[in-house]
Formats: C-alpha cells, structure tokens, sequence
C-alpha cells in the first residue's frame, strides 16, 4: 500500500501561518499553553506524557529551530503523522523557545544554518567525523543536546531506518555497531549533553522589542558592499513584518520586504522577496537586542547570498561598517559609515583626511582624501563617540591576493529535470603581507573583495582527458560565478558520463600598481542530491 | 537437490542453475546485496581521488542501485525504508531522471 506523506509545508509557509495563530496569543503564557496542546494532540498518541508531563524522547532532547522542524517532518514521513503547517509551525515554536539552543551553542555551527557555500568542518575528535561526518555535517549532531541514553536511541533509530549503514564502504571498516553505542555515545554526551550552564542562563530570554528602523551594512560576493535601512513592526507572537530599502556600492536599488520569527529569543528566521527573487534570513540576535548578523540567501539557491548586520536605531552611537574597507594611499574616495547615531567628528587616523560629509537614513557619507604617503595598515575609525577598530585599511599596492572559497562544490541541474543547478559564487581577496613582510602569517591584513579577471581549466590529468573544463561548466569573466552544466547523460562525453568536472578557477587581479597577481580555487563540479533539508 | 522442494519461483530457479553446474554463479550473486564492492565503492559528490573521474558514469546507470539498498542517504532517497516509492513509474533512471523529484520540502 503507498502511503501519502504530505511534507509541503516549507519552513516560513509555517511560521507565516504561525503569525497568524498567534496574533490573539499575544501573552507568552498564551503561546505555551498553545504549544503544549499541539503536541499533545498531534504528538500524543506515540509520545504519551508521563505522570510529570514529559514527553518521552521528545522532553529529552534540545534543538536548534531547523532541528525541531526537521524532527516533524520526519514523524510525518517515517509514520504518515498528519499534522497541518499551523500546528507544525506552533510545535517548532514551543519547542525551540522551551528545549532549545543557547547562543554560545550554536555559535560554532552557525554556517551549516546559514547555508555557507564552501564551509570546511573542523571538529577536532577525528573519530566523530568518521562515525557522523562521513554520512552528513557534523553540525546536525552538533545542533543537538541529549544525555547518553538519548544519543544512543539516536544511534538504533539510524540503523533501524537504514539497515545496510553498517555495511557501506564509509562504515565497514570498523565494528561501527560496538564503537556506535560505546565511544561514540559517550563522547556526544560529554561533548553534547543534554544539561548545560549555557542554557540553564539563556531559556527564558524573551525576544526583546525589535521595532524601529535598523541601520544595516553587508557584502554579497559577486555584487559588492550594500547598505541602507531595515523597517520592523508587528511583534505579537515573536513575528515581525520586515521592509529594506538598500542600495550596492554601485548604486543598484535592492528593495525588499518580508516576514520573520524569532526563536529561543535570539533565532532569526526570515523570507524576505528582494527584487523579486524569494531569499530566507538566518541571523542571530545579539543579546541586548541591538545587533542582528547573520546571512541571507536564495530559497531555492542557497550557495547565492549575502551576509547582513544590522544595528537598532535607539540612539546609542555604534558604528557597523566602513564602505569601502581598503582606503589607497594617494587616491579620493567616498566611504559609507553604516551605523546608529552617528554624529560629531570623524577620524581614520593620521594620512586620511575627510573633506566632505553628508549624514544618511543609515549613517555618514564621507569623502576622504588619502595622503600619498599615509602609512599602510588597519584604521581605527571613529564618529563622535562611534568607534570601529580596523574599520578601514590603508593600502599602496596589493602584497597578495587568494579566492575565496579556497574549495567550492556545485552542481548539475535543470536540463528538463526538476532539481536547478547549483552555482559557485568566487572572490578574489586582497592582502598586505604585515609587518613581517612574510605572505601566510597571522599579521597579514584583509584588503577585502578586489576586481578580477576569472578563468577556469582542467584541475588534473585525469580531468584534461575527460575534458572536464569544456563541458562542467562556465565562469563569468567578469562577477566569478561559476554555472555548471545541464544534469543527466551527456551522449557528447566519455562513457555518457553526466557534466561533471574537477576544476580549478583562477583569478587574475592588477596589485594597484600594475603588476599582476593571480590565485586558484579548486571547483568539484559534481551531481545532484536529492535529499535536502534545513541541515545537511 | 532430490529431498528438496522448490516453494516459489526463485528457488525454482536456483533449482534450475544447480542442474546446469551454474550455482556457484547464483552464489557470486548474492553477495551483491547491498550496493558497491568495497574497490569499486565511487563516492557520491567526490570519488576516492578527491576527483570526479571515478564517480559512476553516468550516475544514472547505477543509480538505483545506491536507491534501493540505502547506499547514500544523505544524498539518495533510499526505496527501503524511508522514500519506498520515489522511483514509481521511473524504471530506469538513464531514461526516466527527469521525473526524479527532492524528497525535502521544495523550498528552502
């Protein structure tokens, strides 16, 4: 018999709707009773509370909001619960706010959340990436809190639903079993358990009043600098209505409006239609409710985004970014100071003088004149009482230049099938080789994103005979965005074999002083996947 | 074989290869139950060379065979026990692709 498994409800189809269920729940006390009810009509029957009121499996586990939501859709696939996006999109709330993660917990996972193109693991225990990381991120275990017996539940549920896991090339090299439900348990309940002091200070936080005008700066990879204002209201149920009037370095209008909840008190969770195009926002919300950071990217193509901070408008002087960075030693340039209340005089520092001035929704427009022989290196910028420490860098000529990602994956799409293609966004990133004078050392200084001239080629040998560089894909001379071929067979390649390539993409840039520089990227241009969630 | 009786189809066919000297064929066979061989093993996005070269060519002609034994379940639904009728109506994956859809709610 086939079962009907509805998974439709996408992750802010349910937190709009959940807005609008709690727009009479305007008390906390409201919203809890809510939550608890819907798991106890949608959850109960399996995971009937005991006398105290937990929840068996469910009371003892901590989360990060895409978790909970991922654990629903779960039930729902695995046991064809039926649950409607409004009761999803409540239970994800409850139980975010209620088991959820502290900041300091999530923080070292933050680029699995924001969907970071290229991100690389560091997990410092080798034998969890080979148990865990070898299947999925280790940030899926790592976005959890469970006590032993919890983590090795977590352990049968995978062997349960995926019997051959012990027998795959990636497990069998080991009694996976034994090691599993012995080592591995007790390490992800020493490293991840259930009880920690981080959580037992932050649950409780309650989302603070975010309604007013934000000043917010970022850079999109491939575009440039950004800056302009943030509009927030509503707040019932922790949901705001969001409007951004933005605009590029180049003066390109970005406009945007949207919607968003805030979990666990400091989970932003947004979609917001930016010219036109659906993107959702994960940010976090700093502590004292001034500051939100964080990334924004496309819903369907999550590789393309930008990073976002934005500060509050309360009238406490702070300042979030200078616009350009990298200042040229002999050369005029205008530069944005994105930030709250910045009023009085403005100093980069000896060599950089400002000349003209004109105050913005979001800051300062200055125009600097930098002294041919100002000296090179990371500025403190100040306005009045706004300070900003390596705000700005003054440079003469390039010492070095690198692509960032150092390693990128995209994939093939499209082609009359239903996935799209997955792109690859590159930068070329300047550098001041410091005061030592040596390239690769922890005191050379960040120049930021330069213009360059992109390329790409076969990576190896092997690559160069398949011809990989001629049929994986094209670079954009000019932007660094890397599109791959179409999916499916390719009747034109050896053995029919799909547009697949192992690349490398090299970025020429001029240092300043017309000498040229040039860095590599190592481009996997590889197939589809067709599970995909919050995640990976 | 005299004292035993084939109960269904397969067994009469193992039955069959018996007779014609062919059962050490029907033994290799079984091995092959759950997806690659340990040398033959590709990768899913990169092979064992940190390359693409060796991924299976075209993914296509042996995609089912990472579908139905759970090989890659990060990345392929597996007809197992999770996603048992993702392949309905799609026989074969090097003709049929197009109709393979993300089991993941569409939009992220």
């Amino acid at each position: 018999m086939k079962r009907t498994v509805s998974v439709t409800a996408s992750w802010m189809v349910g937190a709009a709707l959940l807005a609008g269920a709690s727009a009479s729940a305007s008390a906390a006390g409201a919203a809890e009773t809510s939550g608890v009810k819907m798991i106890e009509e949608n959850c109960g029957s399996c995971h009937t509370p005991d006398s105290s009121g937990k929840f068996p499996r469910i009371s003892d586990i901590r989360k990060s909001p895409e978790g909970w939501d991922m654990s629903v859709s779960r039930m729902q696939r695995w046991h064809g619960v039926t649950v409607s996006a409004e009761a999803r999109a409540a239970i994800v709330k409850y139980l975010s706010d209620t088991q959820g993660l502290a900041p300091s917990e999530s923080e070292p996972f933050r680029y699995a959340l924001e969907q970071q193109p290229g991100a690389m693991e560091n997990l410092p225990d080798p034998e969890m990436v080979q148990m865990c990381g070898r299947c999925h991120s280790t940030a899926r275990p790592g976005l959890q809190r469970r006590d032993a017996a919890e983590w090795k539940r977590l352990i049968n549920t995978h062997v349960g639903q995926w019997p051959t896991l012990e027998f795959q090339l990636l497990s069998r090299d080991r009694d996976w079993w034994t090691i599993a439900t012995t080592t591995t348990t007790d390490t992800l309940a020493k490293m991840w358990g259930f009880k920690s002091k981080a959580w037992d200070s932050w649950k409780g936080h309650k989302t603070p009043d975010l309604k007013g005008t934000w000043a917010v700066a970022g850079h999109q990879p491939g575009k440039g600098d950004y800056s302009g204002t943030m509009t927030v209201s509503g707040g019932a149920g922790d949901r705001f209505d969001v409007r951004y009037d933005l605009s590029y370095a180049d003066g390109s209008v970005l406009k945007a409006d949207g919607a968003s909840v805030v979990y666990t008190g400091y989970e932003w969770r947004g979609t917001v239609t930016l010219n036109g195009v659906e993107n959702r926002e994960v940010m976090t919300l700093s502590a004292d409710g001034k500051t939100l950071s964080g990334r924004w990217f496309g819903s369907v193509n999550d590789e393309l985004g930008a990073d976002v901070t934005a500060v509050k408008t309360d009238g406490k002087p702070t300042l979030i970014a200078a616009q350009p960075m990298a200042l040229k030693a002999g050369e005029r340039a205008m530069v944005s100071l994105v930030g709250d209340s910045l009023k009085g005089a403005v100093s980069f520092g000896p060599g950089v003088t400002v000349i003209d001035s004109e105050s913005k929704p979001w800051g300062l427009s200055v125009v600097v004149e930098v002294a041919a022989r100002a000296a090179e290196g990371p500025r403190e910028v100040s306005v009045g009482g706004a300070s900003l420490s390596k705000g700005a860098v003054v440079y003469d000529a390039v010492d070095r230049v690198t692509v960032e990602p150092p390693m990128m994956i995209a994939r093939v799409g499209d082609g009359g099938g239903p996935l799209p293609r997955h792109y690859a966004q590159f930068e070329a990133i300047g550098y001041l080789n410091g005061k030592d004078g040596k390239p690769g050392t922890a005191d050379d200084i960040r120049l930021g994103a330069l213009p360059a001239s992109w390329s790409h080629d076969n990576f190896d040998e092997a690559a160069k005979e398949l011809e990989d560089a001629k049929f994986a894909g094209s670079i954009d001379s000019k932007t660094g965005l890397f599109t791959p071929g179409e999916a499916g067979p390719n009747p034109l390649r050896a053995y029919k074999t799909n547009n697949v390539g192992n690349l490398k993409v090299v970025a020429q840039v001029d240092n300043g002083q017309g000498k040229p520089l040039s860095a590599e990227s190592h481009l996997i241009v590889t197939v589809q996947r067709w599970v995909d969630g919050w995640i990976r | 074989m005299k004292h035993v009786k084939p109960l269904n189809a397969k067994a009469a066919l193992l039955e069959k290869a018996a007779g014609e000297g062919r059962a050490e064929e029907v033994r290799v066979m079984q091995t092959v139950v759950a997806g690659c061989a340990t040398t033959t093993d590709p990768g899913w996005e990169v092979d064992a060379f940190g390359g693409t070269a060796a991924l299976c060519s075209p993914m296509e002609a042996d995609l089912y065979g990472c579908s139905d034994p759970c090989w890659w379940p990060a990345q392929v639904p597996d007809n197992m026990a999770t996603y048992t009728n993702w392949t309905d109506g799609s026989d074969s994956a090097p003709r049929d692709w197009r109709n393979l859809q993300a089991v993941f709610p569409g939009k992220k």
